[in-house]
């Protein structure tokens, strides 16, 4: 049984069609990688695994459920969580807060405790992504590396199995490069399943087991990084054509 | 009652549904085309715009009274002809907006949260104002050209017919403005992209409060048609109503789209007059009409007939 | 200028007197409380007291409004529409099951937060402006109904309710006891807000403020919480609108009105929208004004007679200077509370307070991990 089934997927906007009759599968344990130029609606793709929007025709089977079309927060709870391109914390809440709006706290006899329990895996949680020190500070007060952290921690709080990350390297440095890369093999580790649309394809190569292409919202290929490296159509697809 | 007399009553309310029906379209036109052009040119839901129909009436009875007239107990210097006093209405009713537009709006356009309850804010000043100055007892606009005719068996007031003819001569001229003039081209380009537009060197805030003068006159006429052609007073508390007829037809019609209001404004005049005539005691349940409407459109197609933007997700 | 003032005023508070808010609304209180026993028993008293009991009653409702907007982000224009259901569900089964008041009102109260259902179903629907019309609107459809069903409901009249205390003879001491209770309802509907606000409800209501689609991404069943958000709001105005019926004798048609619809939001944001203490402090304070430094000092500039201000012009002024304050803070009215409300979870002090505790506990908790691990 895959983990994720993805059949004939479909999205109109209009004339224009997004995402169309896609196919795929995701084994449970993977580090999958979603590529494509800009507009091949991998983001689209993202929106409609995770509910954010209805697709026109296909299905979606997480773990043999069809979870096609269900409410965003019904598939969080499913086990599939995903972080956005561009970052959107709740900017009037302190870090650690943001984090314990995806948590799922337990009540404790006491309200006090179990708040205070709360806020203690809130931030074990904002450790693991090196942003303890940050716990209090209003979320809009922080650098942009630090916001992309602060995404993963935040998606990693709702305990899901499938992880979707969306551009997460996009606007880090060297070091902030390097630092994701090994909080995500880490994340791996612990057994979460990911699939990561990235553009950084030197970072995305090193964690990626298996890459999708997309492009007008088709897949073009399916492969191994060497092998995708080496397809022609997609070197077309991302040079323009030999000449 | 023989057969022929019933069959002879129904086609004459019929013909005035018809007649009506077309003269309160075209009024609502002109009402709601003021607020799709602010909204589409400066994406601002411009709460007030009710309340600017108001002014319109109020600054209509005000221009047009003579000095002389104690039993109102106001004096007023101005005791224009009725074709004047509304001309002047509109100009002052459009300045205000303007200056509306400068001074309160445009600070917080971004906030969608402060700028509706500024506009709303600003509806009540002008009810509040208005309150004060006339005070709260109903003020009759009276109809500028008295005498009446028959069409099609019906009577109609030659202000109806004049309201008819203004409302859509208006509403052509504006048309054209918007797609031949200068000007014109630049407001739709400010509506398509307001960042693309300031690049291109066209002064959006110039255009804005442009857009807004036209669209606080036309308000503003629309109020004084509506209050004299249909000889109903004007009252502090009237700026409700004309804004909800303006987001039903804008809503039914699509969001930004001209020719959805055109056609929207014209369906919510003939829906009213339907209440109206056809269901005994129905004149109360006009305002209900535009709200009904919003309601069942916002649940069914949120999109409205024409409408263009698309309500995604993010 | 006000908002240095209030900057100035909230770090005169954490750094100079180092005063915690707690025992500051404390001591506000505390004043409260004791007005009555300081003012002697004349005719301006009652006056005095009436305006007090009337600021109480607008602090419950102010207080329910910044819950749902400057909270949970769900912008309501009508919200007299559940004060006005909160006076008339009471007024309704007094008059016809003969209840006595302690029991109308609580089912008043009931009703009230019913009604948030089905009222809140369509706003959740809708956004931005269009929820802003209709909550607009539906006071104006309860108004309609109300006269529609005139022989039930009392029309334009409204329905006559008795008194809290009509077993008290002395019209001061009815005042004062009226007093007592108003501030009572008070004291208890600020605890449950706030403890509401600071809980973990309350931080998923400002993230839907904030980004609803990040809060779904989140696992939030936003609808529900909304729904919630609606209720609760609901419960406080319409228990405002209950408590206040009694005191003016009447269940009026004004309970819908509009300019009450206004008023929560003029003193909300004068207090600063999001806080829920800044709408109680600054329900005293507009009342205050209003009666008092409006109506009754003498003030001539240049010879024009600029005080005592005919009524009329009140609320006119007061709309002007919130459209004032929401123009002046263009990062948003919202974004102006940053600084004062929501800083209750980020304030330096808690940050001491709670900051060193957890960090305290979570340091040791790792280093028992590491020495067992250590060890093993």
């Amino acid at each position: 049984m895959h983990m994720l089934e993805v059949e004939n997927l479909t999205k109109r906007f209009g004339g224009l069609t997004a995402v169309n009759k896609v196919n795929f599968h995701i084994n449970e344990g993977e580090i999958v990688g979603l590529i494509g130029p800009n507009g091949a609606g991998k983001t689209t793709l993202f929106h409609l695994l995770t509910g954010f929007l209805k697709p026109d025709s296909g299905t979606v089977k997480f773990r043999d459920e069809d979870v096609t079309g269900l409410e965003p927060h019904k598939l969080v709870n499913k086990g599939i969580a995903r972080t956005f391109q561009v970052v959107r914390p709740f900017r009037h809440l302190p870090t650690i807060a943001n984090v314990m709006v995806a948590l799922e706290c337990p009540r404790g006899r006491k309200k006090i405790e179990w708040l205070k329990t709360c806020e203690r895996k809130a931030l074990e949680m904002l450790e693991d992504v090196g942003l303890s020190e940050m716990m209090f500070e209003p979320a809009e007060n922080l650098a942009h590396g630090d916001l992309k952290r602060l995404e993963i921690a935040r998606a990693l709080a709702t305990e899901p199995d499938l992880l979707l990350l969306d551009e997460p390297f996009g606007g880090l440095s060297p070091i902030e490069t390097e630092y994701l890369t090994k909080s995500i093999r880490r994340m791996h580790l612990d057994g979460h399943t990911m699939i990561i649309v990235e553009h950084k394809l030197h970072a995305l190569m090193k964690l990626a087991k298996r890459v999708i292409v997309l492009h007008y919202g088709e897949k073009i290929a399916e492969g191994t990084p060497e092998e995708i490296a080496k397809n022609k159509k997609v070197i077309e697809v991302y040079m323009g054509k030999a000449m | 009652m023989s057969l022929g007399d019933n069959a002879l009553v129904d086609i004459l309310l019929l013909e005035t549904l018809l007649l009506y029906g077309a003269i309160t379209g075209a009024v609502y036109a002109l009402l709601a085309l003021g607020f799709t052009l602010i909204y589409g040119v400066a994406e601002v839901v411009n709460m007030a715009h009710g309340a600017l129909f108001m002014l319109g009436a109020y600054m209509f009875f005000a221009f047009s009274l003579a000095p002389k007239n104690p039993p109102l107990g106001i004096a007023s210097p101005f005791a224009l002809e009725p074709g004047l006093a509304l001309i002047a209405a509109m100009i002052f009713v459009g300045i205000v907006g303007s200056i509306i537009y400068v001074l309160v709006i445009n600070p917080v356009i971004k906030d969608v949260l402060a700028s509706i309850v500024v506009t709303v804010a600003l509806a009540i000043v002008l009810q509040q104002a208005v309150y004060i100055e006339f005070g709260g007892t109903h003020r009759p606009v009276l109809p500028f050209v008295s005498g009446s005719t028959i069409i099609l068996g019906v009577t109609m007031t030659y202000t109806k017919l004049l309201a008819f003819g203004t409302s859509l001569i208006l509403f052509a001229i504006i048309a054209l403005f918007m797609w031949k003039a200068k000007i014109g081209k630049a407001m739709r380009a400010t509506a398509q992209d307001r960042e693309a537009a300031m690049l291109m060197g066209v002064n959006t805030t110039r255009i804005c409060m442009l857009t807004m003068f036209i669209s606080a006159s036309l308000a503003a006429l629309a109020g004084i048609l509506i209050a004299g052609s249909t000889a109903q007073p004007a009252n502090p508390q009237m700026w409700l109503t004309p804004l909800s007829m303006s987001f039903a037809i804008v809503i039914l019609g699509g969001l930004g789209s001209i020719k959805g209001t055109f056609i929207g404004a014209f369906v919510v005049g003939y829906a009213e007059n339907a209440v109206a005539l056809l269901i005994p005691g129905g004149s109360f349940l006009k305002g209900a009409v535009a709200l009904a409407t919003m309601v069942a459109v916002l649940l069914i197609r949120p999109k409205g007939l024409f409408g263009k933007r698309i309500e995604l997700e993010e | 200028m006000a908002a240095y003032v209030r900057r100035a005023y909230s770090s005169f508070l954490t750094h100079v007197i180092d005063i915690p808010p707690r025992l500051l609304s404390l001591l506000f209180l505390s004043l409260l409380a004791c007005i009555p026993v300081i003012v002697s028993p004349t005719a301006l008293s009652i006056y005095f007291l009436g305006v007090l009991i009337t600021a109480n009653i607008m602090a419950i409702f102010a207080s329910s409004w910044d819950l749902l907007v400057g909270r949970a982000g769900q912008i309501s224009l009508g919200h007299a529409l559940f004060f006005g259901i909160g006076a008339y569900a009471s007024a309704l089964v007094l008059r016809y099951a003969g209840l006595p008041l302690w029991v109308t009102i609580p089912i008043g109260v009931l009703v009230g937060t019913l009604a948030a259902v089905p009222v809140g179903f369509p706003c959740l629907r809708v956004k931005g402006p269009y929820l802003a019309l209709v909550t607009m609107a539906l006071p104006l459809i309860a108004t309609g109904i109300l006269y529609y069903y005139r022989d039930y409901t009392g029309g334009e009249q409204g329905l006559p309710v008795p008194r809290f205390f009509p077993f008290i003879q002395n019209l001061y001491h009815q005042r004062v006891a009226e007093y007592y209770l108003t501030l009572l309802a008070l004291l208890i509907s600020a605890i449950i807000i706030y403890k509401i606000v600071n809980s973990k409800t309350g931080i998923i209501f400002v993230s839907i403020l904030d980004d609803e689609v990040g809060a779904k991404a989140c696992g939030i069943n936003v609808t529900k919480y909304k729904l919630l958000a609606f209720a609760i709001s609901a419960l406080f105005a319409s228990l405002a609108g209950s408590l206040q019926a009694p005191l003016i004798y009447l269940a009026s048609p004004a309970s819908f009105s509009l300019n009450l619809s206004f008023y929560a939001i003029i003193i909300t944001i004068f207090g600063g929208i999001g806080t829920i203490y800044g709408a109680i402090a600054a329900s005293y304070i507009i009342y205050f004004l209003d009666q008092y430094i409006l109506t009754i000092p003498q003030l001539e500039i240049l010879g024009t007679k600029i005080l005592p201000l005919p009524t009329v012009w009140h609320p006119l002024i007061f709309i002007v200077v919130v459209i004032i304050f929401v123009v002046k803070w263009p990062r948003g009215i919202a974004r102006f509370v940053v600084e004062d409300g929501l800083t209750e979870l980020s304030k330096e002090r808690e940050i001491e307070e709670r900051g060193k505790h957890i960090w305290k506990k979570y340091k040791k908790k790792k280093q028992e991990a590491t020495e067992s691990t250590a060890e093993g």
